[in-house]
């Protein structure tokens, strides 16, 4: 069976990259691995929900309606509404907003610090890598929420400092991450026959090293972000987030545990968005580690 | 051998000393008055002079910190603010429940990944590879915290079976106990499942795959014994390392699990600790949880490599 087909896959990267091509090589790599696929348009899509959610419901999620309080699923509120009497479509088509921008946000600000610092650590090696390694030791030691809680109880609570205290969790992952592929990337031959030819450290690593590793960090922010949505709704249901009345799936849940016997489905929706959300993420992020980082997970 | 212990030692050292830095600067980052934060805004000037001498406010801040570093040392974390009772005593007394809890998720997640995990890699890419892959993916994506409330919503309202929360000692009923951790194991244990069963099954392939299990298969030995005897034996020893690296998310879970289950352990008090900004609590659980994450995973490194020769001779070439 691995023919010519599989051969012909195997050499596709090195094809041209023209914009028909890429379209039809997308498709192709979809079809191979449908859930992917569907991982990937169900990220895109809450993507939309939360740049259009304006457009998406014209329900103000924060109105608070007496005579609507925890109404069942109706045409009018087709996911119910709160203890508030507030439209829980709404809330959960808002909440995306909350949720993307503390997943992603938080891991561009782990990608900010930990990729720099790796690079240095595993670039110059000797007593300044042993010294970033350990404090990345000490800090791998604070369980990721136990962190978060301790440098949201110093911050105090919002969604900036949710961010925050996310990213940082999430650093010492990409600190290691890069250290490690730098170390192996820094002896192969093109980054040794630069270095013969005059190149300076900076110029090694910013053209020659990092472009390689590209592919790898960003795998490990697929796999970072879904942690960091949960993570978010973690710390908002906590009540260590994200301040009511804000939507966030996180304090609407704190919420709904209170009406369990009343108003299940407050429940639901929040939950579910946040487990699909992280479930396509995972998908998502599965083929693009098959289609960028061969090797056998 | 020995050098192996010595060098892997000395790094937990290090990085104790590390995290002791980190949680005292942490402390020392909340603003105001560092004796008002330590002593509590009820305190009145005695109370507030009484923590200036304990600490040594008034010294320089390297010498804080060695004095501070010392009272730790001999268990002395300060008192809460809101119960005056000592730290350390506090924490002794709310460890055994989450310690009961983590136990029983960890058979739980055992019970769940291992036999799911070999099943898989055995019948690879059948229909119970793909249930099993599927599941352990689920398990990595649904929020625990969703997961309980669900729980709570079938099997305590809807059902009515089991009791939605609360607390029964062990020692006074264990039956009520057991009713009351069931649902909290569960949440807590199917996430950790998820990431062992992957981890069970990759390794279980390489086993398989080794030159060793040829020999087993070719002796004649049935399928059965070869899998039971020769491969499950030595496809664990990575799972093991991977469930001590687990321990905090196991923390970490247990915060939110014993919040969902009010469960009154070690993860709902960090969280009151929080609320009612007992700092000198917060203080002592974070250093003592990642303290204790620190050893366990020193125990486990050690424990095995007793047990394999392999892991020290590479971990000594690799770590030098």
């Amino acid at each position: 069976m691995p023919s010519a087909a599989a051969t012909a896959d195997a050499l596709e990267p090195t094809r041209s990259l023209a914009p028909a091509g890429g379209l039809r090589r997308a498709w192709r790599q979809a079809r191979r691995r449908p859930a992917s696929a569907i991982g990937a348009v169900v990220v895109v899509l809450f993507v939309a929900l939360a740049l259009g959610a304006p457009w998406i419901t014209s329900i103000d999620p924060l109105q608070t309606d007496w005579k609507q309080i925890r109404k069942a699923p109706t045409l009018a509120h087709p996911f119910g509404t709160d203890d508030l009497g507030r439209d829980n479509f709404a809330r959960v088509v808002w909440g995306s907003r909350i949720s993307m921008q503390a997943g992603v946000f938080s891991i561009l600000l782990a990608i900010a610090v930990g990729v720099p610092t790796g690079l240095i650590a595993g670039f110059y090696r000797g007593g300044l890598d042993q010294a970033i390694m350990r404090l990345t030791d000490a800090w791998l030691a604070f369980p990721f929420l136990i962190l978060a809680i301790g440098l949201v109880t110093i911050m105090g609570p919002s969604l900036t400092n949710a961010t925050v205290a996310i990213g940082l969790g999430a650093t010492p992952t990409f600190i290691r991450l890069t250290r490690g592929l730098v170390l192996a990337k820094a002896s192969e031959d093109y980054v040794l026959g630069a270095r013969a030819l005059g190149a300076g450290d900076l110029r090694l690593m910013s053209r020659h090293i990092l472009p390689n590793i590209v592919s790898s960090l960003l795998v490990q922010a697929t796999i970072s972000i879904p942690i960091a949505v949960i993570a978010e709704a973690v710390l908002s249901f906590l009540g260590l987030g994200v301040q009511p009345p804000a939507p966030s799936w996180g304090t609407m849940l704190n919420t709904a545990q209170q009406f369990l016997d009343t108003a299940p489905w407050m429940a639901w929706w929040p939950g579910l968005a946040i487990f699909t959300l992280t479930l396509s993420f995972n998908l998502a992020g599965d083929g693009l580690r098959d289609l960028l980082d061969p090797r056998d997970y | 051998m020995f050098d192996f212990l010595v060098q892997r030692a000395a790094i937990s050292v290090v990085t104790l000393f590390v995290i002791s830095l980190i949680v005292f600067t942490g402390v020392r980052m909340i603003p105001g008055d560092p004796a008002r934060v330590m002593a509590g805004s009820e305190a009145d000037e005695a109370g507030l002079e009484e923590v200036r001498q304990k600490y040594g406010l008034g010294d320089p801040i390297a010498f804080q910190y060695l004095r501070w570093l010392g009272l730790a040392g001999r268990f002395d974390l300060g008192e809460s603010i809101r119960t005056r009772e000592s730290v350390v005593k506090i924490v002794a007394s709310k460890l055994p429940i989450t310690i009961e809890l983590a136990f029983l998720s960890l058979l739980v997640a055992v019970g769940i990944a291992i036999p799911a995990g070999v099943l898989a890699a055995v019948r690879r890419n059948t229909v119970w590879d793909v249930l099993t892959s599927g599941a352990s993916l689920g398990g990595v994506s649904i929020p625990n915290f969703w997961l309980g409330i669900m729980l709570i919503l079938f099997f305590s309202v809807r059902l009515g079976w089991l009791p939605a929360s609360g607390f029964v000692p062990l020692w006074e009923s264990p039956l009520a106990n057991l009713q009351r951790m069931l649902m909290p194991a569960f949440v807590l244990g199917t996430a950790l499942a998820a990431v062992l069963m992957r981890q069970t099954r990759n390794s279980m392939i390489e086993v398989m795959s080794a030159d060793y299990i040829r020999t087993a298969y070719s002796k004649g030995l049935a399928g059965r014994v070869v899998v039971f005897r020769h491969a499950i034996r030595n496809s664990l020893i990575p799972v093991v390392t991977i469930l001590g690296l687990q321990m905090g998310a196991l923390m970490s879970g247990a915060v939110v699990t014993e919040q969902i289950f009010v469960v009154p352990g070690f993860g709902r008090l960090i969280v009151e600790a929080v609320f009612t900004r007992d700092y000198p609590l917060v203080q002592g659980v974070v250093l003592i949880t990642a303290s204790s994450y620190v050893l366990i995973n020193l125990l486990v490194d050690v424990s095995y490599s007793l047990l394999d020769p392999r892991i020290r001779v590479r971990g000594a070439a690799s770590d030098a």
